[in-house]
């Protein structure tokens, strides 16, 4: 019972998150359109770094792979192609020489 | 990324495709940690079909696991979930969402979703959808495979999977980044989000911290600049 109590919850915070923002139709003042053009920057951002040291003590091994990332994607502008990238370059870093 | 035609639902959907490599395993081994927990087959799927937000899911899991409060577990979802709102915010400026179009993207939103039709230069409603039930199928199948497979599966951070999704966020952030005040905005964002995440535990509160935070620092920096110029998309959203 405490399950499907705590999935209703769930369902409603979760949902109400997801509908506040795209519910609110209004055209912002000009800041406020700044500020909207900002947001996928900035959450994108957060979104990289607090995953780059990893639990495992291979910091470094993340942030190079990171770079190939980077690199790539600046150059190839592909989501795939990055991806590939960025985990051969960090696989085959941690493989232990 | 981003040629005119590539709007379609298809499209959308295939837009994600590279981040089913992340999504299957961790898929996959929420549903063992859910059912390590105590939950059944059902409540494992049910948490997957009805919430569909991977940190939450695999949080609840860990405080059910614990005894925790129906009310202790709603807050921390809605603690995780709330970056939803900015993700509304940004979206819904930029696609028209008549009818039942609004809560059907709602209900699908997800990180990946809004990092890849937000990477996109003119997205469309089908293009979103597409993206959404892309990701709902892969996390729906990978779940139910977890939870019938049982504790017979190898770690996906051990493997370094869990490496897929920072560096699909960099590759979708990269090409957004074209000015100064951009780069600017960026390198202070990410600065900012590993420093809240090494005094905060939870996964939800740097990204609403920074997205609230960076996005002021990025309006104020560009204080006195026209607003970005209307885009096509816009003027059509305009005329019809």
């Amino acid at each position: 019972m405490t399950f499907w109590l705590a999935l209703a919850g769930m369902v409603g915070v979760t949902f109400g998150s997801r509908y506040a923002g795209l519910a609110l139709r209004t055209e912002p003042p000009a800041f406020w359109v700044r500020f909207l053009h900002f947001v996928p920057i900035a959450v994108f951002a957060a979104l990289v770094t607090p995953s780059l040291g990893g639990d495992l003590g291979e910091g470094e091994i993340r942030v190079v792979g990171a770079i190939v990332t980077c690199v790539v994607a600046w150059r190839t502008r592909s989501l795939g192609i990055s991806i590939a990238a960025g985990m051969l370059a960090f696989w085959l870093l941690r493989i232990p020489f | 990324m981003g040629a005119p035609r590539r709007t379609g639902f298809w499209s959308g959907f295939l837009a994600i495709a590279p981040l089913w490599l992340g999504v299957v395993p961790f898929g996959i081994v929420y549903a063992v940690i859910a059912r390590d927990a105590g939950l059944s087959p059902v409540e494992t799927q049910a948490l997957s079909l009805f919430v569909f937000a991977g940190s939450a899911q695999f949080s609840a899991a860990g405080l059910f696991a614990t005894g925790a409060s129906a009310v202790g577990i709603v807050l921390t979802t809605f603690l995780l979930n709330v970056r939803h709102v900015l993700y509304g915010l940004s979206l819904g400026r930029r696609i028209p969402l008549p009818g039942w179009r609004r809560p059907a993207a709602a209900y699908f939103l997800t990180d990946e979703v809004f990092g890849v039709v937000a990477a996109q230069p003119s997205p469309t409603f089908p293009f979103l959808l597409g993206a959404e039930l892309s990701l709902f199928l892969v996390w729906n199948v990978a779940t139910l495979g977890g939870a019938l497979l049982g504790a017979a599966i190898p770690d996906p951070t051990e493997l370094g999977l869990d490496f897929v999704f920072p560096i699909a966020f960099l590759a979708l952030l990269v090409p957004l980044v074209r000015t100064r005040v951009e780069l600017a905005v960026a390198v202070a964002s990410g600065t900012l989000a590993y420093a809240v995440a090494q005094l905060t535990a939870s996964g939800g509160v740097p990204i609403v911290v920074t997205g609230v935070v960076g996005s002021l620092v990025g309006a104020w920096l560009t204080r006195g600049q026209a607003v970005e110029k209307p885009r096509l998309e816009d003027a059509i959203r305009e005329v019809a």
